[in-house]
């Protein structure tokens, strides 16, 4: 029986970072494979050459055994491989129908009108849809459905494009518990009709319910190729991640008064539910509020709206002592100490294209540290960013003015860190900040964010990792379409959380 | 009565370079690129149009003289942003005074400023003529009735062809095009071109049809007041073919107000179009804080294999 | 299964031998660069420029002027000539002013392209003061200028807020305005203000205290002024806190705002302080080449302002520089006209050549070709 799709010694970099270092890949026809590894191990690059959306410096690439050349995704569709993509690629404002009709390439003899195509394309996407029990209506807008559904848009897309390779990239990392288990049942299933489904994934869990074979990866390399069922998670643990960490040690929080009070914040929408509406919480000093729930239910606009970069409709924001924030520009929200780590480091926190000097510097220019504001102490800032390159253990830097985009996404986040953290904190944000991390860097900021805390601060933790959220907070919320559903204390019952985050409010 | 006739007769005359004009400009835009050449790709056109009608005496040949060379001109700015990714504000800026200087030295050198050239004559179309007031209207020349044809045959090609569809794709998402395997560079590469052709034919009819002669820098800025209408347009074409009526009728009526006896300072009227320019962004800007029509992906450059 | 060691940077293995592929049938992929170094885009920078100028003039030639002249008009002419010289600096002078404008505009992302507009307004300003005999004579040339610089600022209001209020695009506008500008100077010159001594189309002549006065024997003081304002516009763009601001707003408007900058006031002072600039500019010269309000002196400004920006990438310093050589190409270009009947467009032909090649050779300071395996 040959392997449906074979990858071997494969070589891929970007501009001087190596991706992949003679990377392998082999999987069968009829088996549900995941890909798992750690961010940044390569996996999405290898399934992107699979796709032909990249093309590898070296190796082979073979489907049914047979060596090809891909020349991009055209070339792949033509050997059966379709991928679904973490970002989805799909033109929004378009149906669905006009979207599957996209991807169709027209043979020479194929006379039909655009209207007969559009048809066509109508009826396959209907039948294949209740097939799979999809439940789309093919001529709903894409940007009408919710996220789940244009992941469903997207499979049914290369389904009909002929696709008996599937790749799933980080599928589960945008659904609920209950979409995630009905899209790996659906995985499942098209494997029994003799497709080869391969799950790029992180996540343990999937791996071990409903993967048939897993291949490990790290660093850009593969590092074994296993059953899943014949292992502890321990031990893929310790394949993906190298080494296991000492647990931190638990400090008993002794939290104070409420600090930031959040009160029915709504924020304005042009078309739908706005994404806040009518958040209701509190943080206090010394404590982690954690607040978990599934992308998308507005933890963005949350975070943004405290940064001061999203104005709200109607609600208030109490920082204790300084009133009513809404009308609050960010440079008075830095001077009242309110610190904020944002999900997009380099949209909302730093600038790749100046120095590192400069992107740490800017949080204090304003106070007056460096100078006065017709002569900039320039020497001063840079020892300042040297020695904060020291004690927050931030790595890559070579010169203290080169490009901040240069720095890897753990030392980007760790130079956020570094800013926000060289001065004295009543009010922390973060939102996602182990988003891109490798397990080490992760291990510090949280480390900084315990500091913070035990410093006093009031600190708003938003992820979307629950794992991350059970282990650094003091309380637990849950946040559903824009709203505070429950709230949990610690130690908290994951299931009761992950049942929270489901409900429809 | 007679000044409203004879408006409403010369209105199209000023209306047709501008909805040719935006027309091409949505062309290009719809697909992803940024295009504010079209003042300099006007006066190519211009500029070609009667350089093949005194060669040739051909009407019909030289306003597809007109589309041919602003095509060829475009295809310089079609490489500088698809293919070296060039800021597309800055490529656009720099082909129109790369225009305006080449139209300059050329319409200097080869002799062809000033010299007046024959035109098209009128088409009445039938007992249309004999109607009150807007009889005028059908007494244009073939170009005038062709626009709102070749308004239709484009309108019919983006929605309801599957060429078209692509084309949106690129513009709104070249991401997902691209890996719906449509060839991004090429599609832009060819709106680009094809744009600018109805460009230069807008370029074409100022110079052959309505002025008869070519002066250096005759188009006075309407290209610039197209490129605010198609921005006016929210990026539709019959949308945009009413703007250019609006603009037609202004323009229009800066003539007939001095035959009606009413005395305004010459400069303060000439001022006049592109003041409602101004007026009509700020007007849209106001009302249309709604839905944001613009193609998602207008003014990037597209590059596959991207990091960070 | 070994243990594998967490790699925080990945370090390069040796890849193993590939072979030989000759080089056209080997397939190229596109990848964005990260960082080039500062030697090697100087050395890019000046190639694409000498390829503009080898285009340009190998158009010179095509239109009847032989390589020796135009080695000649533009290289030895320029140098040794004194006249010449002092020509060129004079030139120089409002063009060092455009330039720093659209230079500082550019910093704060706002396109200055009614730069034209506002040296029209600056000079109608000037005139204004001048035809009505504002102040005392020994502080008339003072009073124009400062009158200059605020009809030029206020004429840049208009776009910067309706940009920043509305979002309404600047480029469209301050060119709407430089029309309007235009229209109205001329609505002054062929009416209330035109000189009662002949029938042309400019003011009275402005009286010899009106004039910018020479500093040295034949060289103008416009260019003392234009050189203090170059050095006043580095000081506020390398050393100031408003430097710093400008930095990310220019970079990545949003972070800015996140991370505290004003940016409002930011883009606001900047984009006023460029209109001044250019009313300045106006001012310069109508009080000193000119004498008078004429109805074409802004020509060819505007987009030489913008050219000289972006080849001196919004340095002030640099921007003074390539100031003088516009200046240089302007003055040519001049006698060109004068001797060789070439019409003024060629000069805007040549800068839109230069920046054609300049903007385009950025691309290889982006990017880079990689080859990938062979074509299959």
């Amino acid at each position: 029986m040959p392997n449906a799709l074979a990858l071997s010694h494969i070589h891929k970099s970007f501009d001087g970072f190596m991706a992949l270092a003679d990377a392998h890949f082999t999987a069968r026809w009829g088996e549900v494979h995941a890909l798992l590894g750690e961010n940044g191990a390569g996996k999405s690059s290898l399934m992107n050459i699979a796709a032909g959306l990249y093309a590898p410096e070296s190796g082979q690439l073979l489907v049914d055994d047979n060596p090809v050349q891909l020349g991009g995704p055209r070339d792949a569709a033509r050997h059966h491989i379709g991928m679904v993509h973490q970002h989805f690629k799909l033109v929004q404002p378009f149906t669905v129908a006009e979207n599957i009709l996209l991807g169709q390439v027209p043979d020479n003899d194929d006379v039909r009108s655009y209207r007969q195509r559009l048809t066509d394309v109508r009826n396959a996407i209907l039948t294949k849809s209740q097939e799979l029990q999809f439940e789309i209506d093919p001529d709903q807008p894409v940007a009408r459905l919710s996220v789940a559904a244009q992941q469903r848009v997207e499979i049914l897309k290369v389904l009909l494009a002929g696709a008996r390779i599937l790749i799933l990239d980080e599928p589960t990392a945008v659904l609920t518990d209950q979409e995630a288990a009905r899209l790996l049942q659906t995985s499942q299933a098209l494997a029994r009709q003799g497709a080869a489904v391969i799950l790029v994934t992180h996540k343990m869990a999937d791996v071990q319910c409903y993967a048939d074979r897993v291949t490990v990866m790290r660093g850009g390399r593969t590092v074994a190729t296993i059953n899943p069922g014949a292992v502890h998670e321990a031990e893929l643990v310790r394949l993906a991640v190298g080494e296991t960490l000492p647990p931190p040690l638990a400090v008993p929080p002794h939290p104070g008064a409420a600090r930031l009070v959040l009160r029915a914040m709504r924020s304005s929408s042009h078309d739908g539910p706005p994404a806040l509406n009518g958040i209701d919480l509190s943080v206090h000093a010394g404590e982690i509020y954690g607040l978990a729930g599934v992308g998308g239910n507005g933890q963005t606009e949350l975070a943004q709206a405290v940064m001061g970069v999203l104005s709200l409709q109607s609600g208030t924001m109490e920082l204790a002592g300084f009133g009513d924030l809404c009308t609050a520009s960010t440079m008075q929200r830095r001077d009242m100490g309110i610190a904020a780590i944002p999900a997009d480091r380099y949209g909302l926190a730093l600038v790749g294209g100046l120095s590192v000097a400069e992107n740490f510097g800017i949080g204090q220019v304003h106070s007056g540290r460096y100078g006065r504001s017709w002569w900039l102490n320039h020497r001063r800032m840079a020892k300042d960013a040297e020695a904060a390159v020291q004690t927050f253990d931030i790595k890559g830097v070579r010169s203290i003015r080169q490009k901040a985009a240069l720095l890897s996404g753990g030392n980007a986040q760790k130079l956020v860190i570094a800013r926000e953290f060289s001065r004295e904190l009543r009010m922390v944000l973060v939102h996602s900040p182990s988003r891109g991390l490798d397990v080490r860097a992760t291990a510090q900021v949280h480390e900084r964010l315990r500091a913070a805390r035990d410093a006093g601060a009031a600190v708003l933790l938003i992820s979307e990792d629950l794992d991350e959220v059970l282990a650094l907070s003091d309380r637990i919320g849950v946040i559903v379409r824009g709203k505070i559903v429950a709230e949990f204390g610690v130690p908290a019952d994951r299931q009761a959380i992950g049942q929270a985050m489901v409900a429809h409010g | 009565m007679d000044i409203l006739t004879n408006w409403l007769g010369n209105m199209p005359g000023f209306a047709i370079p501008y909805a040719l004009a935006a027309l091409g400009l949505i062309v290009s835009e719809r697909a992803g690129v940024l295009s504010l050449g079209a003042e300099g790709l006007m006066l190519v056109g211009a500029l070609a149009g009667v350089g093949v009608q005194l060669t040739v005496h051909e009407p019909a040949i030289a306003l597809l003289g007109s589309m041919l060379a602003a095509a060829m001109v475009s295809i310089l700015f079609a490489v500088m942003v698809v293919w070296l990714r060039v800021n597309q504000v800055i490529a656009g800026l720099a082909l129109v005074f790369f225009c305006q200087g080449l139209t300059g030295l050329l319409g200097s050198l080869m002799g062809w400023t000033n010299m007046p050239v024959t035109g098209l004559q009128n088409l009445d179309l039938g007992p249309l003529v004999q109607l009150a007031l807007v009889g005028g209207l059908f007494r244009q020349n073939t170009l005038v009735y062709l626009t709102p044809c070749i308004f239709g045959l484009v309108v019919w090609y983006l929605n309801h062809s599957l060429s078209g569809l692509r084309l949106r794709a690129v513009g709104e998402n070249p991401q997902a095009a691209d890996a719906a395997g449509i060839p991004v560079l090429r599609t832009r590469f060819l709106a680009i071109l094809a744009g600018s052709a109805l460009v230069g034919l807008a370029g074409g009819y100022i110079s052959v049809l309505s002025t008869k002669l070519w002066i250096a820098g005759m188009t006075g800025g309407r290209g610039w007041i197209a490129v605010g209408l198609v921005i006016f347009a929210r990026w539709s074409p019959w949308r945009a073919f009413a703007g250019a009526l609006l603009f037609g009728c202004i323009e229009a009526l800066i003539p007939q107000m001095a035959a009606a006896g009413i005395s305004l300072p010459q400069y303060f009227v000439l001022m006049t179009p592109y003041l409602v320019t101004l007026g009509v962004m700020v007007w849209v800007a106001l009302a249309g804080k709604g839905r944001d029509q613009t193609p998602g992906a207008l003014g990037e450059p597209f590059l596959r294999e991207e990091r960070r | 299964m070994a243990d594998l060691p967490l790699q925080q940077t990945a370090p390069s293995p040796v890849p193993p031998r590939v072979p030989h592929v000759p080089w056209l049938s080997r397939r190229y992929a596109l990848e964005l660069r990260q960082q080039l170094g500062w030697s090697q885009q100087l050395v890019i920078f000046v190639m694409s420029v000498l390829v503009g100028l080898l285009i340009s003039g190998a158009i010179l030639v095509a239109a009847g002027v032989s390589p020796q002249d135009i080695l000649n008009e533009f290289v030895v002419q320029t140098l040794t000539d004194p006249q010449n010289l002092r020509a060129v600096l004079f030139q120089a002078a409002p063009m060092v002013m455009v330039g720093l404008a659209a230079a500082l505009a550019f910093r704060a992302r706002f396109w200055n392209l009614g730069l034209e507009g506002q040296m029209v307004c600056g000079a109608i300003g000037a005139t204004f003061v001048s035809l009505h005999e504002i102040g005392p004579p020994a502080l008339r040339l003072w009073l124009m200028a400062v009158c200059a610089l605020l009809a030029g600022l206020v004429w840049v209001v208009t776009p910067v807020v309706m940009k920043l209020r509305l979002g309404i695009n600047e480029i469209i506008s301050s060119l709407m305005l430089n029309y309007v500008a235009v229209n109205f100077l001329l609505h002054l010159l062929y009416g209330s203000w035109k000189d009662p001594k002949d029938a042309f189309p400019y003011s009275a002549k402005f009286q010899p205290f009106e004039r910018l006065p020479d500093f040295l024997d034949g060289f103008s003081s416009a260019i003392v002024l234009s050189a203090v304002v170059a050095v006043a516009v580095w000081w506020l763009v390398d050393k100031s806190r408003a430097g710093l601001y400008l930095r990310f707003v220019h970079s990545n408007q949003r972070v800015a705002d996140a991370v505290g900058v004003p940016v409002r006031r930011m883009v606001l002072g900047t984009v006023l302080l460029s209109g001044a600039l250019a009313g300045l500019a106006g001012f310069m010269v109508a009080a000193g080449q000119e004498g008078r309000l004429t109805q074409a002196f802004y020509n060819g400004y505007g987009f030489s302002g913008i050219l000289i920006a972006f080849l001196a990438r919004n340095n002030p310093l640099a921007a003074s520089a390539v100031a003088v050589l516009v200046a240089t190409l302007f003055v040519a270009g001049r006698s060109l006209q004068v001797f060789y009947q070439i019409p003024f467009s060629m000069v805007q032909l040549i800068q839109a050549i230069l920046v054609i090649c300049v903007a385009s050779s950025d691309f290889f300071i982006r990017h880079r070709l990689r080859a990938v395996g062979s074509k299959g």
